[in-house]
């Protein structure tokens, strides 16, 4: 069983490729740029796109157009070579490297997002009043990390692999398999414009 | 100072690009530049197998205009269905696939990034070079596609909601800009003309409508001769709005047919004059009009003896990027897998 997984929501995009759980390859690469990973990976390991059986993509919350690049990709590749597609929240996956951990992802405008009782949520890093000594990893830990400190919370420092989404995370949490058109991107917020128009 | 301008590499004018045992090739092309998401299937002799385009006008409708975030979402969602449907219409399987051309600028980044990431995973997965187009390029090639025919060389205007360009087109792969709006594109003065009239958005072929039951001489409105070939669109709108807002309260119901058509009839006349003074300077012998405004009666009208692209190819559609495709040499797997789409392109 050969599986392809891959994360575009965050800047530090990844690749990785498995052969029934076990990891044959993982790359770090920019969103546009997945399938040259995806490429590189498979030539490692002698073989082909045609050879993948399932495809397993991060959803988000993170970058609209990064997510929308990792899901334009899956059912492009499940369209062409008939895959079933699974899809991880890219949350779930930054906990799982670091486990424990509470996961918080940038999500600009002065906003993170994060678990909030399990739950995916966008919130101000100020609200987040994380337990002390709660471990917090990703791109919002490092950048909050005053914010975090000062409520109690530990970050590791800001070169550590902890903070980073790892797509061999995603494959380990893929539950059900299905039809790519059914693996929905996580935005967790509504385009501006919509907003505007509900005021 | 105008720069030559090349649309990827070339192959001998003329020729489309012929795969090796004189096969038909066949091409799935894919265009999400903005607010269209559309997929199209055509065969070596350039006869289009189908033409799907699915519009997001209606979507848009509310926000009064394209909203990028909204319109790369629903790109999204509409991509697979799209190309599905193209494939079935035309009766195509991927295993008949020769390449996929698909458009990769200048438009919405997020939009355009939907299709080239579609298109490069289907390319690649079944080993298929790619074609990547771009969107100006492609407005002119729905001149080559049937009914129409044309050869280069020609002039082309290219007048669209985004753009107002005049074009000397000496091969099919590339062409060198002559003069282009220095402030709103004639499709937006179409736009903001109608929004003024209580037409909606988008609304220029609701104006067209109404024009045509109008006094196109009721209203004099001014056209912006500037120096050399540009046009510039801003002062109309201005002045249309200044004729709206000095009519007495309930007026406008009464007028809005003639102030429709002497607006129209002036955004047709400084297209008409600029493009007529083109081909005077370059000793163009063919002219032809491209792009959603192209679809206008009175402009179509105004050109009858050039060469118009067919009124269901001016609006935004992935067959003009297949027909674009056929003359650019594709790029071979894995060379395609890192390439970005491009916002916008300097022109001159
Ligand atoms: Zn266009």
């Amino acid at each position: 069983m050969l599986t392809l997984a891959f994360d575009t929501a965050t800047p530090r995009s990844s690749c990785a490729l498995l052969r029934d759980g076990d990891l044959l390859g993982e790359r770090e690469t920019k969103a546009a740029a997945v399938l040259a990973a995806a490429d590189a990976l498979l030539a490692g390991a002698g073989q082909v796109a045609a050879d993948l059986d399932r495809i397993v993509c991060g959803v988000g919350p993170g970058s609209f157009t990064g997510i929308r690049i990792g899901l334009a990709v899956a059912r492009g590749l499940a369209l062409a070579i008939d895959l079933p597609v699974a899809g991880v929240s890219t949350l779930a996956a930054l906990q799982e490297g670091a486990p424990g951990s509470l996961p918080v992802i940038d999500g600009s405008r002065k906003e993170v997002f994060t678990l909030t009782g399990g739950e995916p949520a966008v919130i101000r890093p100020e609200d987040l009043k994380p337990a002390p000594g709660t471990l917090c990893v990703g791109s919002g830990a490092v950048r909050y990390r005053a914010v975090l400190e000062a409520a109690g919370a530990d970050v590791p420092p800001d070169s550590s692999e902890l903070h980073l989404v790892r797509a061999r995370f995603h494959a380990g949490l893929a539950g059900e398999f299905g039809p790519a058109e059914l693996v929905e991107p996580l935005y967790l917020r509504i385009p501006d414009a919509e907003k505007a128009l509900e005021r | 100072m105008k720069t030559r301008w090349s649309c990827g590499e070339r192959t001998p004018p003329g020729k489309p690009g012929a795969k090796g045992e004189g096969g038909a090739d066949v091409i799935l092309a894919i265009e999400t530049s903005c607010d269209e998401t559309a997929a199209a299937l055509i065969d070596g002799e350039g006869r289009l197998r189908a033409n799907v385009v699915s519009s997001q006008a209606e979507l848009h409708a509310r926000f009064g205009g394209v909203v990028p975030e909204v319109a790369s979402r629903r790109h999204l969602e509409l991509i697979v269905p799209v190309i599905s449907e193209a494939l079935d219409e035309a009766g195509v399987t991927f295993d008949q696939l020769d390449s996929v051309a698909v458009t990769q600028g200048p438009g919405l980044i997020g939009a355009l990034l939907v299709g080239l990431s579609a298109a490069k995973a289907i390319a690649w997965s079944r080993g298929l070079p790619l074609i990547p187009v771009d969107h100006l390029l492609g407005h002119v090639s729905a001149l080559y596609l049937d009914p129409v025919r044309l050869e280069p060389p020609f002039l082309c205007l290219l007048t669209s909601g985004g753009h107002t360009l005049l074009l000397d087109v000496q091969e099919h792969t590339s062409f060198r800009l002559l003069g282009t709006t220095l402030d709103d594109a004639a499709g937006e003065a179409f736009d903001k003309g109608a929004r003024l009239l209580g037409l909606g958005y988008p609304g220029g072929a609701a104006l067209d409508r109404l024009a045509q039951g109008g006094d196109a001489s009721a209203y004099s409105f001014p056209i912006a001769r500037l120096d050399g070939l540009d046009f510039s669109f801003s002062g109309l709108k201005t002045a249309l709005l200044y004729e709206v807002r000095g009519l007495e309260h309930g007026e406008l119901e009464r007028r809005r047919a003639d102030l429709a058509a002497s607006y129209q009839h002036a955004i047709v006349r400084a297209l008409v004059e600029r493009t007529l003074q083109a081909a005077e300077k370059i000793g163009a012998r063919q002219i032809a009009v491209a792009g959603g405004v192209a679809a206008n009666s009175e402009l179509r009208e105004a050109f009858s003896s050039a060469a118009l692209a067919p009124i269901e190819l001016c609006t935004d559609n992935a067959a003009m990027i297949a027909s674009a495709a056929r003359y650019l040499k594709p790029i071979q797997p894995p060379g395609y897998l890192d390439l970005d789409a491009y916002a916008s392109r300097q022109l001159a």
